[in-house]
């Protein structure tokens, strides 16, 4: 095989390995269109390799003209491949231009297949052939152009323009990622470019004596738009890990603040168990200095020592979970549980505010899918919230009320409601706006935090004046799991 | 330590009462739990519970009747049993509360044995002297009570320290019948000096 058919072989390889690993990088996330649009180019690249070759080691003028006419399909989608990924890279260069460009490249190619021997060229006089990569190549020699040849010329020249306009404006929007972008596309878009069409022209007026070559140009083109692209990706990935870093930070931080504000409600959760320990451990010594100890009475003592230590034990384990350092994680959860666990929490607070505190469960709620800590986290801060905005109400009508029930479509909603003075309609909906507090140690973070972890769920959570009196009611639903009933 | 009177124990965490109650009839004390306020009112709203001495271990914070409203139901009730307070997290502003309305302790849940102990005791003790003092009160009215119109007119002469003829004079009556009515009044009162008789009058004060 000769050296030129290897060489070339390899190149339209690579683009074509190219163009498989971006059309399958494009099939993860379909909005990018960028990465469409190296694959387009890479499968042209490739076809332009073939016709390449087989304009080089054509024997007569016609079969020379057969493989240059079929050149231009693949080039049609290879400018119009980088026309579109500038535009979508930079994310600038003007529409009417790119559109200019295309209607060119159109009119070109159809009238290409319309023509003989192609659009640009009315003749080929003869072929030459010249010495390239130590092989004889076949090229045009003289060849009698077309008026139509200055519309080929026009429309190479607007691209370079176009590419040079679009990096100017990235270049002017400013920023380093900015610059860079706009340099990368000048560099590796439009000199391969500009490199190629100088060269095309110097072989057609006879200047050089080589053949007609765009396909290492091109693939310099999509190495480029290759390697942009993934770093773009990479950094992409990162961006949103350190998004997702930081909402679980703020997730902490509320969490942290939420179990704060109850603090001595959990000391008085974790006092109960352990004066009862107290008080066991004291009967206990009481009935061994006694004569006759009584064996299962001090077995019972032991029992209930036991009982008390793993009550407060959880606690403890409930307060550690809610403190640590995490993530989101998905699994199917037992609503009612998360809720019996959450009220366990505030329980003694709600004692110690006088609030009397309800939770309507349905039978037989379908499993949601969520995380524990983080649902414990909404669930604390609404019940929080409302205890907070009933303190100035009488004792006797602080009131809240929990209810979980399922809702059309896979879903489970859950309302908080509250027995307080409510808000005027207007303030209902700044509730969620971070920094709004009517208290006076809120920071007004609650909510919103709330809010995005119910987002992170998928679903949704919101504010309305309750069904029955003046208070409030937060309602939010959950995505059923896949599977069960609880 | 006296031991007499029943410890009523009121508390909404099972846990602790039974705890409690193990400890407190370990420690020789009668004890009778409650899960919550409303069930000791029950119970003290009987007669013959009335009769019995004792004191209340509440815990503060519970849920519908907290201990400082229990306290107050008792009062209005009219069975002043003295109130030993226990919370899980103590509060000034109840223990001030709880004091003035004369609670004998304000404890933590977790304080020490003996400290629990004592202040029952004193509970206990401050419920049987308040006992013992209420029924001399009421023998005593019932003694001066038996004392006719004549007889309440000259034991307020006599307090006064006045002689049987001033008294006389005062009331237009015989020296004698006067002291006729002052053999009655000691007798009826069995007091056997005027100095008796003067702090008897002064306690239960039926001139007032």
């Amino acid at each position: 095989m000769s050296l030129v058919t290897t060489l070339w072989s390899m190149q339209a390889a690579a683009a074509l390995t190219l163009a498989v690993l971006y059309a399958l990088v494009w099939s993860t996330d379909r909005r990018n269109l960028a990465n469409l649009m190296v694959c387009v180019v890479a499968v042209a690249v490739a076809v332009t390799a073939r016709d390449e070759v087989g304009m080089m080691h054509a024997a007569t003028v016609t079969e020379y003209a057969v493989w240059a006419s079929r050149l231009y399909l693949p080039l049609f989608f290879a400018f119009v491949g980088q026309l579109l990924f500038v535009r979508l890279f930079l994310g600038t260069g003007r529409s009417w231009l790119l559109w200019t460009i295309v209607g060119a490249r159109v009119v070109m190619l159809v009238g290409n297949f319309l023509t003989q021997p192609n659009l640009a060229w009315r003749e080929i006089v003869a072929l030459r052939h010249v010495t390239f990569l130590g092989e004889q190549v076949s090229l045009a020699g003289p060849v009698v152009l077309r008026s139509w040849h200055a519309l080929s010329l026009a429309s190479n020249v607007l691209f370079i323009a176009f590419i040079a306009d679009a990096a100017l404006q990235a270049w002017r929007q400013g920023g380093a990622e900015g610059r860079r972008k706009a340099l990368v596309v000048l560099a590796g878009v439009g000199l391969p470019l500009a490199v190629t069409l100088l060269y095309a022209q110097s072989v057609l007026l006879g200047v050089l004596p080589l053949p007609l070559l765009v396909t290492p140009a091109f693939l310099i083109t999509i190495l480029v738009m290759a390697v942009e692209l993934s770093r773009e990706f990479l950094l992409n990935r990162q961006t949103r890990q350190e998004l997702e870093d930081l909402r679980s930070e703020l997730a902490r931080a509320g969490r942290v603040t939420a179990l704060g504000q109850l603090a001595s409600a959990l000391a008085h959760e974790l006092s109960q168990p352990l004066s009862a320990i107290l008080r066991n451990a004291e009967a206990a010594e009481l009935h061994l200095n006694g004569a006759n100890p009584d064996l299962d009475e001090l077995r019972e003592i032991v029992a209930d020592i036991r009982k008390d230590d793993r009550r407060a034990g959880d606690v403890i384990d409930q307060m550690r979970a809610l403190i640590k350092r995490r993530t989101l994680q998905m699994h199917p959860l037992a609503l009612n549980e998360v809720v019996e666990d959450v009220i366990s929490l505030v329980h003694s607070d709600a004692l110690a505010r006088h609030v009397a505190l309800d939770y309507v469960m349905t039978p037989g709620l379908p499993l949601v899918s969520g995380d524990r800590v983080h649902l414990s986290q909404v669930l604390l801060n609404l019940i929080i919230n409302g205890m907070d905005a009933m303190q100035t109400c009488p004792a006797s009508s602080k009131r809240m009320v929990i209810e979980a029930r399922p809702r059309e479509e896979g879903r489970v909603e859950v309302a908080v409601t509250d027995s307080g003075p409510g808000l005027p309609p207007g303030a209902i909906d700044k509730v969620f706006d971070p920094f709004y507090t009517t208290k006076s140690g809120g920071l007004g973070m609650g909510l919103p935090i709330s809010r995005t972890i119910i987002e992170a769920h998928g679903g949704r959570l919101w504010a309305e004046r309750a069904p029955e009196g003046s208070g409030l009611t937060f309602r939010f639903t959950l995505a059923q799991a896949q599977g069960a009933v609880s | 330590m006296s031991a007499a009177g029943i410890v009523y124990v009121v508390d909404d965490d099972p846990s602790f009462r039974r705890a409690v109650t193990r400890m407190l009839t370990a420690a020789g004390l009668s004890v009778q739990s409650y899960s919550s306020g409303p069930e000791l009112l029950a119970h003290l709203s009987a007669d013959a519970a009335a009769e019995e001495s004792g004191c209340v271990l509440a815990d503060l914070c519970m849920p519908r009747l907290d201990g400082l409203q229990l306290q107050q139901a008792c009062t209005e009730l009219g069975v002043a049993l003295p109130f030993v307070f226990l919370t899980g997290h103590g509060d000034v502003p109840s223990a001030v509360s709880a004091m003035r309305h004369g609670a004998v302790d304000f404890l933590d849940k977790c304080a020490p044995q003996q400290a629990l102990l004592s202040s029952l005791g004193q509970a206990l003790e401050r419920d049987a002297n308040a006992r013992v003092a209420r029924l001399k009160r009421e023998q005593l009215a019932q003694r001066f009570a038996a004392l006719t119109v004549r007889e309440r007119e000259v034991l307020e002469q006599v307090v006064q320290g006045r002689m049987n003829k001033q008294i006389a004079a005062a009331l237009g009556i015989h020296e004698r019948t006067v002291k006729l009515h002052r053999n009655a009044i000691t007798t009826k009162l069995g007091v056997r000096s005027v100095a008796e008789l003067t702090t008897l009058t002064r306690e239960i004060a039926p001139f007032k």
